[in-house]
């Protein structure tokens, strides 16, 4: 009961329109277990230290020799020093490495992922669909349950994309071009910002995300072409 | 060649180390810009390969650096500066080699490009 | 003359009083003496801290509830960029480069630092680069990029006011400041420890301030390099980080972050320090793996330095190189884990005293640890690209600078308290400010984690309701504010400790290391007498040192010469080789400093006529500074007295510190030309519109004869130098004369080339960053003829010759760096790219 009752306080507390903790997308949903993973081993690591540091604080050495100090400190400083982090290293990338590739915008098994151009402007999104001049501003319409690739670059100065609830950021830098891989599992309205400080109005440069099931998405896209 | 006992032992190491990982950066960069291998490759092309036997080649040094140094600190005199001198850097270089290897084993890892 | 008979303490400390003593009045603008200098830095520091901390008060005002505007964004934008820049340029690096000052002479048994004039000189930049910036928040036109000033949103079209001028140029001239004192703590720290003191001995505070030193040595100048790019990107169109004319912002990130990232550790190392000098006095017990953390310490100083690329993980680097950096992060928890459990040790094997500056330890290593997990949380990529550049970041980095920073700093500023000031402080106040701090502190930012998994992005001026911020973000005020009454309680400790404060007995806390072997407050010469030191807890074993010291019963008691002298010794052993004999109270730095400013000012304001007035007069002050050096009669004349001592006055020598300070300068001066070349080589190979012009801009023939010329000079002088060690000196003054004549006739080619040549400079990237090398050399060519020339001068006034032949070995280095740098430019400036690219 209480357990339910935490968890549900938990999930409520952590859900939000710009939340990473409420993902909505693989990259996002990964990125939100490396958080929960790290989350608990990282407060374990830190209660740990900080009692036996209390401990050792309080508790009387005794008669402490050269070769006692000598032992305690390859206990110690070997094992705290230099084995602890080496391992929870090891471990962190064994999860790491693997989730980050998969985040990559690599060639997909089959077929080409949809292609959306977006620019950021001091302070808002111009959104382009390659081949079919069709734009829009502050307002994304892509098909959900597929990747999409999304290439952004800037007109003026530093921007960031980022859809939190479906993956990372991806800066967005004056003569560069970057291509960053998001899916939405399911249809719906997400919620994306500029993550770059970018002047005056950053905190208001932001943008709406329309996740469409494939055929409606195509549809519209079609529709939009044929006005 | 640096007596194992000689104060520079203590960063010549991490100057090789320095030296090297601007090599495999750069390296990685200057490869990606003039001759990109194809990305269907993955990790097995003959970039990710040369930065492997570079990051190879670096850690020779840094094992013998190691070893020498430790040998020399254990049969100088207890108490020495040269004994201290010798016993910090065989551990620096054990410490950077290990860190050599743990940076360069990514590249078996992930597509160079990317 | 010696006295006779043995001399009372009183009567040495008077004669040693007079001699070491400030100028009265306003004179003590004038002074050098290192305590005086170091605590001067320390309450400069400690006011910008407060200045810094009511804009922080400010941004958590105006964040406290979602959609305020108490400021408004543009506001906001240069108070949270004021916040940041002054916190760390202003309060962070100074404060903790002032205690160093205060203590280093003080641990390794010396007088003072070796470059006393040099002491001075930075503080007047810090204060008065501090004073720039600061003058530009009072005129409401403060820099508002966010304290990495990003390029293009700092520059001159999208942000066309003076802010990031001052920026630009009060942060330079404060690095300036930063660059000295490295300079000056790493000569000091190899050259003057008493004697005996063989590295092995040293406090281990003291490995902390080398590697923080040398790491300000190679870490500032990328900045420094990158500042000034880009203030001639802003004030003479010359495009190096503007994409169309070949440039790229991302240089910039690059160049910033490879200081930015390194001064984070510059930042956390001798925080250490303090916390590896007070557990052991505190546990009763030396540090239990000393070889341990000198280790950490080192490799902690290297790797810090292949980090910079996780500041950067989002603007699209290949995966693999950001892995590079990734595991790179995240092995510098090595280093810190060994030093985290040394400590641990030394508590476990100790017997601990649990005292006020114990409970700021213990609330740092809790805060600490939470931010070093954070951190090697971010440094993994996949979860960086959620949480870089959110509020997340902001707590991170705040837990490891307050925790990693300010909660030691606070320690040591308790532990020393009856070092400065000569009274205890107060347990019952410096408890409650603990306690509020640590409390009000945690709320502030550990929620702030939350907040920014939340999503919500850093440097918002404002944020929408209902969003799960609301609550959050009230808490992290609330916080601040509660951690602002603990900051205003430690004030108050403070301050009435100089009044009701217990006073202080003779080391009070039972320390084992020299600088509590003076008296409290220290006397302006530290020691009478200097010790000799073979062992790393002197106080311990001989807990009758300050006595026999005051007494004058160790070495170089003789004053009567009236000149200020230390030990100089050996780099390793630290066995004693000759006297280092210091400057005293000097109005020169102050000077210098002062036009310096006047440059720095009339850049701002862009009347460049004033500026040059002003860099010729600092060049005179500096020259003349250079000049009263040696055996020049306001330094250290012959005289009889000397040669009836067994240790030589070091500018009678040819290794003194002039020649350490000389090469580690260039070192850093090494360091950013290296910066200069990573630029050119990065710009090649990654600028989107990089070109090259079709025709070469430079004239080829005169350019290779100058450098031949050069080369001549260089070489000559090192014969020369070759003949002066060896006992040499029949025609020395023609011959710097000689060398002085071919070297303008090389910088008359130089000036020639760079006339002559047909760069475009505000078009292409490629040209500017020519031009920038040209003139950069032709500034070190010139330098070098005068400082030739005054070599003349000065034979011919008997400063230097056979028997004191201290300075051409320290103008050496000088020729061969320039030469040096000018062989290196010419083949990766000029004959790579035509080989490269044809006939470029
Ligand atoms: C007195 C308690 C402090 C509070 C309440 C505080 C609060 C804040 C807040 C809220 C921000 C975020 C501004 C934003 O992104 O919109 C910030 C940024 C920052 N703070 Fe602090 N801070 C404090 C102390 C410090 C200290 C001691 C340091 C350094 C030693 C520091 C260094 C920074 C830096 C570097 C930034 C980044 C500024 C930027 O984004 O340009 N702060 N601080
Ligand atoms: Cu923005
Ligand atoms: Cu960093």
């Amino acid at each position: 009961m209480f357990t339910l009752v935490f968890t549900s306080l938990l999930l409520a507390a952590c859900s939000g329109p710009y939340s990473t903790l409420d993902p909505a997308g693989p990259s996002a949903t990964s990125a939100a277990w490396l958080w929960w993973g790290m989350f608990g081993f990282a407060t374990v690591v830190l209660i740990v230290i900080t009692l036996l540091w209390l401990y050792a604080m309080r508790r009387d050495p005794g008669e402490v020799d050269q070769r006692d100090a000598q032992r305690v400190q390859n206990r110690w400083v070997i094992g705290g020093g230099v084995v602890l982090p080496l391992a929870s290293i090891t471990l962190l990338l064994a999860f790491g490495i693997p989730a980050g590739h998969n985040m990559l915008p690599l060639p997909l098994e089959d077929g080409e992922p949809a292609r959306i151009e977006v620019t950021g402007h001091q302070w808002w999104w111009e959104v382009h669909y390659p081949d079919t001049g069709v734009t829009l501003r502050n307002e994304i319409r892509m098909p959900a349950g597929v990747p999409v690739d999304f290439v952004v670059r800037s007109e003026d100065v530093i921007h960031s994309f980022w859809i939190p609830r479906l993956g990372g950021k991806l800066d967005m830098i004056p003569g560069h071009t970057g291509v960053l891989r998001l899916q939405a599992d399911e249809p719906g309205t997400y919620h994306g910002q500029c993550a770059e400080f970018c002047g005056v109005a950053h905190a208001h440069m932001r943008f709406t995300v329309e996740a469409l099931p494939p055929e409606e998405f195509q549809a519209w896209l079609e529709a939009q072409q044929d006005d | 060649m640096i007596a194992p006992t000689h104060p520079m032992q203590l960063v010549v190491g991490l100057i090789l180390w320095s030296v090297w990982f601007v090599a495999l950066y750069g390296g990685l960069s200057v490869g990606c810009a003039v001759a990109p291998p194809a990305e269907e490759l993955g990790a097995a092309n003959w970039l990710n390969l040369s930065l492997l036997v570079l990051t190879a080649v670096t850690l020779l040094p840094l094992l013998y650096w190691t070893r020498l140094c430790w040998r020399a600190g254990l049969s100088s005199q207890p108490g020495s500066t040269d004994r201290f001198i010798a016993l910090v850097s065989s551990g620096v270089h054990l410490i950077t080699a290990i860190a050599t290897l743990a940076i360069g084993l990514t590249v078996l890892t992930l597509p160079p490009c990317v | 003359m010696t006295e006779p008979g043995p001399r009372s303490a009183e009567q040495i400390h008077r004669e040693f009083h007079q001699v070491w003593r400030n100028l009265p009045g306003l004179g003590t603008l004038s002074a050098v003496n290192h305590t005086s200098l170091g605590l001067r830095f320390m309450v400069t520091g400690a006011i910008f801290f407060l200045i810094g901390g009511l804009l922080a008060m400010l941004v958590r005002t105006q964040l406290a509830l979602p959609e305020q505007d108490i400021i408004s964004p543009d506001l906001y934008n240069q108070i949270f960029t004021m916040h940041g820049t002054v916190m760390m340029f202003l309060f962070a690096i100074p404060i903790l480069e002032g205690l160093a000052i205060y203590l280093i002479p003080k641990m390794i048994g010396a007088r003072d630092l070796a470059f006393p004039r040099i002491t001075s000189l930075g503080y007047y930049c810090y204060l008065f680069g501090g004073l720039i910036i600061f003058s530009s928040l009072v005129l409401g036109m403060a820099p508002d990029s966010g304290w990495f000033m990003y390029t293009p949103l700092s520059s001159a079209e999208f942000a066309p006011g003076p802010g990031s001028d001052f920026w630009l140029l009060g942060v330079t001239f404060v690095e300036i400041s930063a660059v000295a004192a490295g300079v000056e703590l790493t000569v000091s720290i190899l050259r003057s420890r008493t004697n005996g003191m063989s590295l092995r001995q040293m406090p281990i505070y003291c490995w902390y301030i080398l590697a923080m030193a040398l790491m300000i040595v190679f870490g500032f100048p990328p900045l420094i390099l990158a500042s000034i790019l880009l203030e001639l990107e802003r004030a003479a169109g010359m495009p190096f980080f503007e994409v169309a004319g070949g440039g790229d912002p991302i240089l910039w990130q690059h160049l910033f972050w490879l200081f930015g990232h390194p001064e984070v550790y510059i930042i956390f190392l001798p925080a250490a320090g303090i916390v590896s000098t007070l557990i052991p006095v505190f546990s009763g017990r030396p540090i239990v793996g000393y070889r341990w953390i000198v280790l950490s310490i080192i490799l902690t100083g290297f790797i810090s330095f292949g980090l910079w690329v996780h500041h950067m993980f989002t603007v699209g680097i290949p995966q693999l190189a950001q892995a590079f950096f990734s595991v790179a992060s995240m092995l510098v928890a090595v280093p810190t884990g060994i030093q985290l459990f040394a400590w641990l040790a030394t508590l476990w094997t100790g017997r601990v005293v649990f005292n006020l500056p114990m409970l700021w330890i213990v609330g740092f290593l809790i805060i600490f640890v939470c931010g070093g997990l954070t951190g090697v949380m971010l440094a993994l990529v996949p979860f960086n690209w959620q949480v870089h550049d959110t509020h997340f970041v902001v707590a991170h980095m705040h837990y490891v600078l307050v925790g990693g920073m300010f909660f030691p700093l606070i320690a040591g500023f308790y532990y020393w308290l009856p070092h400065f000031s000569g009274r205890m402080p107060s347990d019952v106040l410096g408890r409650w400010g603990f306690w509020l701090t640590f409390i009000g502190f945690n709320t502030t930012f550990l929620l702030m984690h939350l907040t920014g998994l939340l999503g919500m992005p850093r440097r918002v001026y404002t944020y929408e309701a209902g969003l799960g911020w609301d609550w959050l973000n009230l808490l992290s005020s609330v916080g601040g504010f509660i951690m602002a009454a603990g900051v205003a309680m430690i004030i108050v400790d403070v301050l009435l400790h100089f009044r009701f404060g217990r006073k202080a007995p003779q080391n009070p806390w039972n320390a084992d290391t020299l600088d509590w072997a003076t008296a409290t407050p220290p006397t302006t010469y530290n020691f009478a007498s200097l010790p000799t030191c073979s062992t790393r807890h002197p106080l311990w074993e001989n807990p009758e040192l300050p006595r026999t010291i005051e007494q004058g019963e160790h070495g170089l008691t003789e004053i009567s010469h009236g000149r200020r002298e230390t030990w100089g010794s050996e780099a390793v052993t630290g066995k004693v080789t000759a006297i280092f004999h210091l400057p005293t109270n000097s109005w020169l730095p102050l000077c210098a400093a002062a036009s310096l400013a006047v440059v720095c000012i009339s850049l701002l304001v862009r009347v460049y006529e004033l500026s040059i007035v002003g860099a010729v007069l600092a060049a005179v002050f500096l020259l003349r500074w250079s000049w009263e050096n040696g055996a020049h009669p306001a330094m250290a004349p012959p005289s009889a007295e000397e040669s009836t001592r067994d240790l030589p006055l070091h500018s009678r020598t040819h290794d003194g510190p002039g020649l350490w300070g000389m090469v580690i300068t260039l070192m850093a001066n090494g360091a950013l030309y290296m910066s200069l070349l990573f630029a050119w080589f990065y710009l090649w190979t990654v600028s989107p519109e990089w070109s090259i012009p079709d025709q070469q801009p430079l004239l080829m023939l005169p350019l290779l004869a100058s450098g031949i010329l050069l080369t001549v000079s260089a070489l000559d002088f090192r014969r020369i130098t070759r003949h002066l060690k060896a006992g040499r000196d029949s025609g020395l003054q023609a011959a710097f004369w000689r060398i002085a004549l071919i070297g303008t006739l090389h910088v008359g080619l130089l000036i020639w080339v760079i006339a002559g040549s047909s760069l475009a400079p505000t078009e292409l990237a490629h040209d500017a960053v020519l031009l920038f090398m040209l003139i950069y050399q032709l500034f070190h060519s010139g330098l070098a003829v005068i400082l030739t020339a005054l070599q003349a001068r000065r034979v011919h006034y008997g400063y230097v010759s056979r028997h004191y032949p201290y300075e051409p070995v320290v103008v050496a280095p000088f020729w061969l760096y320039t030469t040096g740098v000018f062989w290196l430019g010419f083949a990766a400036f000029i004959l790579l790219p035509m080989s490269w690219g044809g006939a470029a």
